[in-house]
């Protein structure tokens, strides 16, 4: 029964996004018109006559109006045909293939570490609230918010890269080829992009925390004279726990969007790079195609952020 | 709050039939956050492997791998490699050397005999010979998508006469030929290839050069091995070169600095004191042709008076512009040659001394003794932005007034040569080895640099037909001299520095050296250890 209903529920929310998927990418396309720039003048090389660059944006359909090209590009990508690169040649899927990987292990890496770093800072600051350590953490949290992740990146190759040559400052290895070496390779750059998520999942937790703490129910169960570690482990987290995987969730997203900066400082082949050159260039399928791929991932991490809610608090129904 | 559920209930998350309870669910996240823990540490780790792998940082992604179809004049750096030329320069004075073409000579002013290098074959085991020396020059030179037909403007045809000889027969005297033979238009692709492709090799590039093609991922890495019996060598020095490419210089610089480079070209300026200072950088740094200078439209109404554009050049503070926008590593240009070219001519460069006041007598002269005002074009980039602010400054000492409309290169280009929009336009002229190339494409009357469509100065074709007539230096050097006089005298452009090249190595980097083109060539490049 409760199946049934979560596969309702998924196929609904599926569905749901499907406008979702065509809105941003027209968006976007939108967005790329607006951009001045001509790609035809690109593709027409150093010096094209104006007859050259006409030719050009003929061949490339580029003259036709944009609804109609929208149309085109919305009708191939419906059956799943992104196109090529109109600078390189390369197919769409084939560069989407290659990058998405990269900026994907950097996202989860980050979003593990704000995790694994976040909620021990978060426990602690709530159980002690009010004392020194709390303020010190919460501090600590407001800067980790506020400090930009594209210089935090610069110091960390300064100082653990140029200096200590523990680690890589640009580059990347494909995890496909070679997880070990992909890790390595994405330890500043998560790193980097960790110190929001950190302060952010510790600022949450240790509010949920105290809110619970005050309740009613743990005050029975204190009097019910169970020790204060039981009720913060059996009671306490469970009853965030919603609170935090939302806050997770949210965080994954926020963290693809910001590798784009960061792929940039660490020379890494991400989607968010290849996002940037298209743009500079007008490369608009690579652009429309990396756009899809990483709308679709969010639409897909807020789908099982929604799922997983669901079976950590049964009360939840879509 | 209160909890209704506890930890024994089987609440299940069904997808595609599997089954994961709450406790599972947080089981297997917990384990997955502890593996990712103890991974961490434990993929610190092997570096990079092969140490004859020369690993390059490059500042752009190709246009394409085919000669005859990339625009970009930041190819030639991944071209090189794959492909040989009929004709290579010297790195120091870019006069022309054998290169494919062993020899050749012009038989009379109209004919050009080239006796090509034998037992080369190509990276697929085509050989090279005069029927694929034919084949390429008539592909570049006719082909539709040829960006490079103008190159080979002057060739009529072309004959093979034997195995290895090939003769072009000229519609006029060109003695630039030879070395526009060393540049895209002599880079032999091989035939085989071509045929089995479409005619275009735009990512499956073969040549018959000491590297082979392997692989090519759009702004991230080309990787090329080397080409095993090169020129009969089977103990390359280098067992491949992989380009890395970053276009930040700063994260290009980055990479040699922490070692996952061996060397990265096209770094700025202001990134010289940075690479003297490092003990382990080591920097190759030298003159290029790369000219940095301001596109005059002439038939726009002030720059069409000669003296507006002699005050321009007058008004500039060369030296200061190298100081202050490129961290004074450059070279001042009074001409399109810098100092060290064959064909520099020292009196020319003595036209015009910075002189503020000149400039404003040669305004008045020309009736704006209230001083012009100039809509000027530029693109957007820092340090053209840089230099745009600097020059407004000088200009202003003039009294020379306007601002800079920006915006990509791409689009900036477009405005203002082919859409003819703007006074002037601040970019660069990247060289060609041939300055007669150089002089015929910024300055004839047709030419696409030449965006106001003027007619060059009397005397101007006749002096730059004869540095193409003549296949001695000296003779050539000469006629040169004059086109250069008409065209500083004329003021037809405003020179201001030729950029440095700077490159960074670290200490394993052998026998990299600088070329006046600015573009590296790796062939001689071995790496210690």
């Amino acid at each position: 029964m409760a199946n049934r209903v979560k596969q309702r529920m998924v196929a609904a929310r599926l569905l749901q996004s499907l406008p979702i998927l065509v809105l941003a990418t027209f968006i976007v396309f939108c967005l790329m018109q607006l951009i001045p720039g001509d790609v035809a003048v690109t593709l027409a090389g150093e010096n094209a006559s104006m007859e050259r660059i006409e030719q050009i944006r003929e061949a490339y359909g580029l003259n036709q109006p944009f609804l109609v090209q929208y149309g085109q590009w919305l009708g191939h990508a419906a059956q799943g045909e992104l196109g090529t690169s109109l600078l390189s040649g390369e197919p769409v899927a084939q560069t989407i293939a290659r990058t998405f990987p990269n900026t994907l292990l950097i996202a989860v890496y980050a979003v593990l570490l704000s995790v694994l770093v976040g909620v021990p800072l978060g426990i602690l600051a709530a159980t002690r609230a009010g004392s020194p350590l709390d303020s010190g953490i919460m501090g600590a949290a407001s800067l980790g918010v506020a400090v930009p992740n594209f210089w935090f990146g610069m110091i960390l190759v300064l100082f653990l890269a140029l200096g200590l040559q523990w680690f890589p400052a640009t580059g990347f290895v494909s995890p496909r080829e070679d997880f070990s070496g992909a890790l390595w390779y994405a330890t500043l750059p998560a790193l980097a992009l960790c110190t929001n998520g950190i302060a952010e999942v510790a600022r949450q937790l240790r509010s949920s925390l105290v809110e619970i703490q005050s309740s009613q129910h743990v005050r029975t169960l204190h009097a019910k004279g169970l020790s204060p570690a039981r009720i913060l482990w059996k009671h306490g987290l469970k009853n965030v726990s919603v609170n935090l995987l939302t806050v997770v969730g949210l965080l994954f997203n926020k963290i693809l969007a910001a590798t784009v900066v960061v792929e940039a400082v660490f020379a890494i082949p991400g989607i968010g790079s290849s996002i940037v050159n298209a743009v500079l260039q007008g490369d608009f399928p690579v652009v429309q195609g990396a756009v899809l791929a990483m709308v679709v991932t969010v639409i897909l991490v807020n789908l099982c952020t929604d799922l997983a809610c669901t079976v950590l608090d049964p009360r939840i129904h879509a | 709050m209160n909890k209704t559920s506890n930890p024994q209930d089987q609440d299940l998350l069904d997808v595609n039939g599997l089954a994961v309870s709450r406790r599972t669910f947080l089981g297997v996240l917990s384990g997955a956050l502890a593996a990712g823990t103890l991974m961490a540490p434990g993929a610190l780790w092997a570096q990079p492997a092969g140490a004859s792998l020369l690993r390059v940082g490059a500042n752009a992604n190709p246009s394409s791998l085919d000669p005859a179809t990339g625009g970009s004049g930041s190819d030639h750096v991944f071209l090189f490699p794959i492909y040989d030329t009929l004709v290579t320069w010297d790195f120091d004075s870019l006069k022309a050397q054998p290169g494919l073409a062993e020899r050749w000579e012009f038989t009379d002013s109209k004919t050009l005999v080239l006796h090509l290098r034998q037992g080369v074959t190509f990276h697929d085991g085509a050989p090279f010979n005069a029927e694929a020396v034919k084949t390429n020059l008539d592909r570049s030179r006719t082909a539709e998508f040829s960006n490079i037909r103008s190159d080979l403007g002057s060739v009529d045809s072309v004959a093979v006469n034997g195995e290895h000889t090939v003769t072009l027969h000229l519609k006029n005297p060109d003695t630039a030929l030879p070395l526009i033979l060393s540049d895209r238009a002599g880079m032999m692709v091989s035939p085989k290839a071509l045929q089995a492709n479409g005619n275009r090799v735009d990512r499956k590039p073969v040549g018959a050069g000491f590297m082979t093609f392997e692989k090519w991922n759009d702004g991230s890495e080309i990787v090329l091995k080397a080409f095993k019996g090169y020129r009969g060598d089977d103990k390359p020095a280098l067992a491949g070169i992989t380009f890395s490419i970053i276009t930040d210089s700063a994260t290009r610089l980055r990479a040699v600095m922490s070692g996952q480079a061996d060397l990265a070209y096209h770094l700025d300026g202001r990134q010289k004191p940075l690479v003297e200072k490092m003990p382990t950088l080591h920097g190759v740094v030298g003159s290029t042709v790369y000219c940095y200078q301001l596109y005059l439209n002439m038939s726009r109404d002030t720059l069409a008076d000669r003296r507006v554009r002699q005050a321009l050049n007058h008004a500039v503070d060369r030296d200061a512009f190298i100081r202050g926008a490129m961290a004074g590593s450059g070279e001042a240009a009074y001409m399109n040659l810098p100092k060290s070219h064959w064909a520099y001519d020292a009196d020319t460069a003595e036209l015009y001394p910075h002189d503020p006041d000149k400039a404003r007598a040669l305004l008045k002269e020309a009736g704006y003794a209230d001083g012009v005002t100039l809509d000027m074009r530029g693109y957007n980039d820092q340090s053209s932005v840089q230099m745009q602010e600097l020059l407004l400054a000088q200009f202003a000492r003039a009294n020379i007034k306007g601002r800079f409309r920006t915006g990509t290169i791409a689009d900036m280009s477009a405005e203002y040569f082919a859409k003819k929009q703007g006074d002037l336009l601040l970019s660069a002229w990247t060289g060609r080895p041939d300055p007669s190339l150089s002089y015929s494409l910024m300055y004839n009357q047709e030419s696409y640099f030449n965006a106001g469509d003027k007619a060059p100065p009397e005397g101007f074709a006749e002096a730059l037909l004869a540095s193409r007539s003549s296949d001695d230096l000296a003779t050539r050097k000469e006629a040169l001299a004059k086109v250069q006089r008409l065209v500083m005298e004329d003021a037809l452009v405003v020179p201001l520095a030729f950029r440095e090249s700077i490159v960074a190595t670290n200490d394993k980097v052998q026998n990299l050296r600088n070329n006046l083109l600015g573009k590296p060539k790796f062939n001689n490049v071995s790496l210690k250890g």
